[in-house]
């Protein structure tokens, strides 16, 4: 079994904003050759590094961004290069990358020049801003296009918890992740057109419209009410201020609480805990009966008298057995983890999610990283190989892809 | 009108609330044909959803329900009714795709599991959205957005150091589990185009969260370095790559920010000298990255002291043309209203809808040359589309509807 884009080329110039792209591609079985100047570029100078040692091959965020493809070094400074690169388009079913607006067409090297030669081709350009518009020479980093795109307006703290605090990012690179999953959303539309027709066509895949439709409430309060939600600690942004969801456990872990015991039998569920607990022990009264009189937002004492109590509760177990206990008693309840805790999460075990890779530093030493994040039956995810050295497969593709022995 | 490029590909979508939705959503977009099968007596809790339009919800006012499910049809369907399941197993003998996001193991207690799908229609494409995924010790537990967001690592990775965590302020992970589930079913569509085999997609929520926490889980396998340690989450800092300034500061009027981030020491000496060569900044200590990092608190209060007195707007346009990278955090309304260059690439639209007027939507990203993805209409009233579906792509004849109506098997 491979994975169901096996055959399909892929040309990829990109760096940290657009290269997951070709990691989405390259991980379900297309053939991602990833074009890089000598020194590697920017995509290998981000850390963390391997013993925090700087390195080409060395940047661990490359290895994850990167498996799957093959190498291929070309200096965009020499005629033969760009020539082996115009070669290389034609051989492709697919192009991504994220230069500038423009960057590529001023040397005779992007889809201007090199579209009509080949009908068929997709190519798809990841830029922060789109091709066209007052801001298209802006520059962008991730953080930027999560402030522009409205993502950080909604994350951030109750002022009781941090006063005057900023609008607050969510780490690990979400706007480029974000673009990216809108760049490959848009080649496979493409590529079932071209299924279809045998036309190629240009995508103009811009990270701040990608994130910007990526802030669900926001827009509908907006379009619908006029109205900008606020900033809560931990919890969804909103019109007006509602019920805190996380809750510090007796560990010091903080646990996130949504919603408890909203129906009867779930309700009788959570009772029954608490009360093996030692806790609770008012909820018999038939004032607590009523689902409604238990919902939060309502302003009824009984939900009050119930968030009390669960916050008692919660800070005397462990993090752990709170997500666990509710999620026993068919509650979404969870813990917040950091990445690293879920390797020790059998659950994910039982699904085979992590995979190992070695590396420069690793050698015959594997590590784990996270695998799929989706299981096809018949056309599996598969780690065929790791993020490839810089320059690793230059002639093995020149020879491929080119017929050109080097 | 240009084509569209999924168009004759139908969707069986059993989705509700705003993961699943999502994911038809863009197949809408791009032209399928996405049937919504909905339930009178288990309606979608996000035809509630605030914000309305009015007072009280109606089932038909949710701007929220509007958002998500726009170019889509509508039909109402008693799954519980016998009838009314053979009328599921009919329509999904005529579709392309079925997907659901419903818990794991919902839909086999309906008598469809993948086999059963398959048995109906060989080719099928069957796609599911769970927290935990078909397999697994836990695939029994239950997720909504901050859940996944939670366990997976990103709420964590959202805060200021020795504060709460601040998470996501809105279910990103019902975006991304849903965006998967796109690429997912489209890429099975390319697959069965070539053989004509279908197959069946099973996605965890909470894994859809954990793939973009990678460089963070090899940090801790390869250098034991761990979130949880002092000093974590950074705030608006850097993480990888390390450089500063980078940060969001206060700008004039109420809770008005700019971000800015600067990747190297030419866009620093850039900057300097778009502040105005303010005495302060040309400090040797501030001249290479090391030192703007070593000094970053004292950084930042002096970049504050200089954006404070100024538009945020007016902050990024200064930077922006000096080549460094800055942008305001927008709230929605700046987003409608006042981003230039949204507007100039003609984001917005509106389209009529019976509750709620001519409503708002952004447009279809990214952006195809030539089989672009389009708005055509707004969401679906409940149940809008039963008769022409059942009677269209199904070819009920109209005594065989009438017939099944009186039974209560389109309720």
């Amino acid at each position: 079994m491979s994975g169901p884009l096996t055959g399909l080329r892929v040309l990829e110039l990109c760096g940290p904003m657009g290269q997951y792209a070709g990691k989405l591609l390259a991980d379900m079985g297309a053939d991602v050759v990833k074009v890089e100047p000598p020194d590697g570029g920017e995509a290998r100078r981000v850390g963390p590094f391997v013993d925090d040692v700087p390195g080409p091959n060395r940047s661990l965020s490359f290895w994850y961004g990167n498996t799957n493809k093959r190498s291929v070094v070309l200096d965009f400074g020499e005629d033969g290069d760009r020539e082996t690169w115009r070669r290389l388009v034609s051989a492709a079913d697919i192009v991504i990358e994220d230069r500038r607006p423009g960057e590529l067409d001023a040397s005779g090297m992007g889809y201007r020049a090199l579209g009509a030669a080949n009908a068929g081709l997709i190519w798809c350009a990841i830029t922060p801003f789109g091709q066209d518009g007052p801001w298209a020479a802006f520059a962008a980093t991730d953080l930027v296009s999560l402030a522009l795109g409205g993502a950080m307006m909604m994350n951030g703290y109750d002022p009781e918890d941090a006063p005057g605090a900023p609008p607050i990012r969510g780490h690990g690179d979400q706007g480029y992740a974000t673009g990216c999953h809108y760049a490959v959303q848009g080649i496979l539309a493409a590529l079932l057109w071209r299924d279809r027709t045998g036309e190629g066509q240009f995508i103009d895949c811009s990270v701040h419209e990608a994130v910007s439709s990526t802030t669900e409430v926001a827009l509908p309060y907006w379009f619908t009410q006029r109205v900008n939600v606020i900033r809560q600690t931990g919890r969804h942004a909103a019109a007006s201020r509602t019920e805190r969801w996380l809750q510090r456990a007796a560990d010091g872990r903080w646990t996130l609480i949504f919603g408890v015991g909203r129906d009867n039998a779930s309700w009788k569920r959570i009772k029954a805990w608490f009360q093996s607990k030692g806790f609770g022990g008012q909820f018999d009264e038939p004032r607590f009966d009523d689902p409604a009189a238990r919902q939060p937002g309502r302003g009824s004492p009984e939900a009050a008298e119930i968030f009390a109590e669960l916050e008692r509760f919660i800070a005397a177990h462990p993090a752990e057995e709170v997500y666990r206990g509710g999620q026993e008693r068919r509650q979404a309840w969870g813990v917040v983890r950091s990445p690293e805790e879920n390797l020790a999460d059998p659950h994910w075990e039982d699904r085979r999610f992590w995979v190992e890779v070695e590396g420069e530093g690793r050698e015959g030493q594997p590590v784990r990283m996270p695998g799929a994040p989706y299981r096809f039956s018949a056309t599996p995810w598969a780690l065929r190989r790791p993020a490839p050295k810089l320059g690793e497969h230059t002639a093995e593709v020149l020879r491929e892809w080119l017929g050109v022995e080097t | 009108m240009s084509e569209l490029p999924l168009a004759g590909v139908r969707v069986c979508d059993l989705t509700w609330v705003i993961a699943g939705p999502t994911a038809t959503r863009i197949l809408a977009d791009f032209g399928a044909e996405v049937i919504r099968v909905e339930h009178g007596q288990a309606a979608d809790p996000i035809r509630f959803g605030r914000p309305i339009a009015g007072e009280r919800p109606t089932l038909n006012n949710s701007g929220f329900f509007n958002y998500f499910n726009r170019n889509k049809k509508s039909v109402l369907l008693n799954v519980r009714h016998p009838l009314g399941m053979e009328v599921l197993h009919r329509l999904i003998a005529v579709s392309d795709v079925v997907i659901e996001n419903f818990s794991s193991g919902v839909l086999e207690s309906w008598g469809l599991d993948y086999t059963a799908m398959r048995g109906i229609n060989p080719g099928v494409i069957y796609c599911s959205i769970s927290g935990f995924g078909h397999t697994g010790r836990d695939r029994h537990f239950t997720t909504w957005g901050p859940t996944a967001q939670a366990l997976s690592g990103l709420t964590l990775m959202s805060g200021l150091p020795g504060k709460p965590p601040a998470g996501w302020g809105y279910s990103y992970l019902d975006h991304t589990a849903g965006y998967y589930a796109a690429i997912a079913v489209m890429m099975a569509l390319h697959h069965r185009n070539r053989t004509g085999e279908g197959q069946a997609i099973d996605i965890a929520q909470v894994e859809t969260g954990m793939v973009l926490t990678g460089p963070a889980v090899l940090d801790f396998t390869v250098n034991g370095r761990s979130w949880l340690r002092e000093g974590m989450p950074p705030g608006n800092r850097a993480w990888e790559p390390r450089i500063a300034p980078h940060n969001t500061y206060p700008c004039a009027g109420e809770d008005r920010w700019v971000a800015v981030a600067v990747r190297s020491d030419a866009e620093w000496e850039a900057m300097r000298r778009a502040m105005g060569e303010p005495g302060w900044a040309a400090d040797a200590r501030f001249a290479a990255n090391a030192g703007r990092l070593a000094h970053e608190d004292e950084l930042d209060a002096r970049i504050a002291e200089w954006t404070r007195e100024r538009d945020a707007e007016a902050v990024m346009e200064t930077l922006q043309a000096a080549g460094v990278p800055a942008g305001v955090c927008q709230t929605a309304g700046d987003r409608v209203e006042r981003d230039p260059q949204l507007r100039a690439r003609g984001w917005w639209t509106a389209m009529p809808h019976p509750e709620l007027g001519e409503s708002g939507f952004d447009g279809v990203a990214p952006r195809l040359s030539r089989t672009p993805g389009t708005n055509r209409t707004a969401s679906p009233l409940m149940g809008e589309h039963t008769f022409e579906v059942m009677t269209g792509t199904l070819g009920m004849s109209a005594e065989e509807y009438a017939e099944l109506e009186a039974m209560g098997v389109f309720m």
